[in-house]
């Protein structure tokens, strides 16, 4: 590849499987969010008749179990592609450009603050921002821990045998506050920071198709480009 | 030329009806509070009185009886009914006066049942206090037949959904926090708000006219496991109704498992209004900056 073609070329941001994952559990975290909402807001009209029109609340409860097993199932089809791309790719999962936790996020959240106050500029961010990786930490963990509570609920015949029967409601109390939490953060924060906010309005695509460019990675993760120049000329 | 305005005009379009839509879905939840699982038939909730709605009578499960069938020769404890002297009588509540026995002349099983359960042990225990006013007075809570049916405008034939509506209300009006927490749990969200007869309303488990508590552990694991067969010991621990009103204060092991319930929605609520006050407020000032360097640039 010729230097200026390098220049000008379009670089692949999302896997295929990177950007399939994100399109189920969009579906799936949506679904879940309207069943599981139109159980705790059962005596609002608006729930009462979406459970109406599915068919009542058995389906309600077949449908919520329906979406929860394809999102999770994306979280373990994410955990085996870990599992491949650190032993087998021998990729890394900590690095700089990677999703792991730094203390440049701190950093880089405390310059970005500053730069809200227009008192500095934009921080260099790398390959993903402190807000991406807060967006990927906490469905990642998220998912996890409304797994498990769910599985306590879907089941508490089974688990009540295995702790006390009051932790049940403790599961149902942690369900409902982290459905809360995880409804308010990513149908508006994470809409506003990815899609909605005047830089990228009206969609960041490069989640759907995969791709950016070099002038798109320069603006936003200029971090990321002198990586991928040193990387360029090592090889 | 006109394509560039055009294009304008559609973004400027999606823009209004996408903050239209936004504004919309975020004040959903905020929308009038109309229960979804408003009674199917109306049933009156009112219990009998000395005024009988002869309209309403006529409609009710009682309407081929006789006056005199439940009421006899019109005299209760030894006062007859026309007395228009005796002003104190018409003010006292007619349920308080009317001897329920009577009841059990074609409802025996129930009065039975009755005789058995925690109500009639709650008007034994108040009978026992002397209460200076005697029958008239409001301090006497435990109820007989009267305060939960009404013999004259109670129907028959009612769907088991509207049986268990009707006595959500029944039983809420002396037991509101029994009532509220059953609402916030499953089996209430699904039987009264969703309309779901497979679920259990409050006589499933506390038993039809026997009214018990459940505090007994053996007595709430058979409750749970006529729709949980595979229920173990401990699965009766959930706590169904998570409050300490009218709860046995000798029954420390709910207490302590309700104090925990709610320390721990106490610590999720914090974590909840901290952690979204947080990144609104962090979403709301990157607007503010970026929607100012938008209009710097112009």
């Amino acid at each position: 590849m010729s230097e200026e073609n390098f220049q000008e070329s379009v670089f692949v941001r999302f896997s295929v499987l990177q950007r399939f994952l994100h399109i189920i559990v969009m579906v799936g975290f949506t679904g879940l969010a309207v069943t599981g909402f139109s159980l705790k807001f059962s005596a609002q009209w608006w729930a009462g008749g979406f459970v109406w029109l599915i068919g009542g609340a058995g389906h309600l409860a077949y449908l919520h179990r329906f979406f929860a097993v394809i999102t999770y199932g994306c979280v373990m089809v994410h955990v085996l592609w870990l599992v491949y791309y650190k032993l087998v790719l021998k990729g890394s999962l900590t690095g700089p450009q990677s999703l792991f936790p730094k203390v440049k996020d701190i950093q880089d959240l405390l310059g970005h603050t500053r730069y809200f106050f227009g008192k500095g500029k934009l921080p260099s961010f790398n390959r993903f921002t402190y807000w991406e990786k807060f967006d990927y930490l906490a469905i990642f963990l998220g998912m996890n821990t409304m797994g498990f509570t769910g599985l306590i609920l879907w089941a508490p015949e089974f688990f009540s045998r295995l702790i006390p029967g009051y932790f049940i409601n403790l599961a149902q109390v942690l369900h409902l506050y982290e459905a809360i939490l995880a409804v308010a953060l990513k149908f508006v924060v994470h809409l506003i920071s990815a899609h909605l906010r005047p830089e990228v309005f009206p969609i960041e695509k490069s989640i759907f198709n995969g791709k950016t460019t070099r002038e798109k990675i320069l603006r936003e993760h200029p971090g990321e480009w002198e990586h991928i120049m040193t990387t360029h000329e090592q090889s | 030329m006109r394509n560039l305005l055009r294009v304008k005009r559609q973004g400027f379009m999606s823009r209004t009806s996408f903050a239209f839509a936004c504004a919309l879905f975020l004040s959903i939840p905020f929308m009038g509070s109309t229960r979804a699982g408003a009674v199917a038939v109306e049933v009156p909730r009112d219990s009998s009185g000395w005024f009988v709605d002869l309209n309403r009578f006529s409609e009710s499960a009682h309407k081929n009886l006789t006056c005199e069938a439940c009421h006899g020769d019109m005299s209760d404890q030894g006062q007859k009914h026309p007395d228009t002297r005796d002003t104190t009588r018409l003010k006292s509540k007619a349920t308080r006066i009317y001897d329920y026995q009577r009841c059990r002349t074609c409802h025996r099983e129930s009065y039975e049942r009755y005789l058995r359960g925690a109500h009639a042990k709650a008007l034994t225990e108040e009978k026992k206090t002397p209460v200076s006013e005697g029958f008239l007075s409001d301090r006497l809570k435990a109820p007989t037949c009267g305060e939960c049916h009404s013999a004259h405008y109670d129907r028959s034939h009612l769907s088991r959904g509207a049986t268990g509506q009707a006595m959500t209300d029944t039983c809420g009006a002396c037991h509101a926090e029994q009532k509220a927490t059953y609402l916030e749990n499953y089996h209430g969200k699904v039987a009264v708000n969703l309309r779901d007869e497979a679920s259990a309303y409050c006589t499933d488990c506390h038993g039809a006219h026997e009214c018990v508590s459940l505090k007994d552990r053996k007595t709430a694991l058979a409750a749970c496991q006529r729709c949980h067969p595979d229920a173990g010991e401990r699965f009766a621990q959930f706590v169904i109704h998570p409050t300490t009103e009218g709860l046995a204060r000798d029954n420390k092991e709910k207490q302590k498992h309700v104090t925990i319930i709610k320390i721990v929605t106490l610590i999720m609520t914090i974590i909840v209004v901290l952690v979204v006050g947080f990144f609104y407020g962090h979403s709301f000032l990157w607007l503010l900056r970026e929607i100012h360097e938008k209009l710097r640039k112009h």
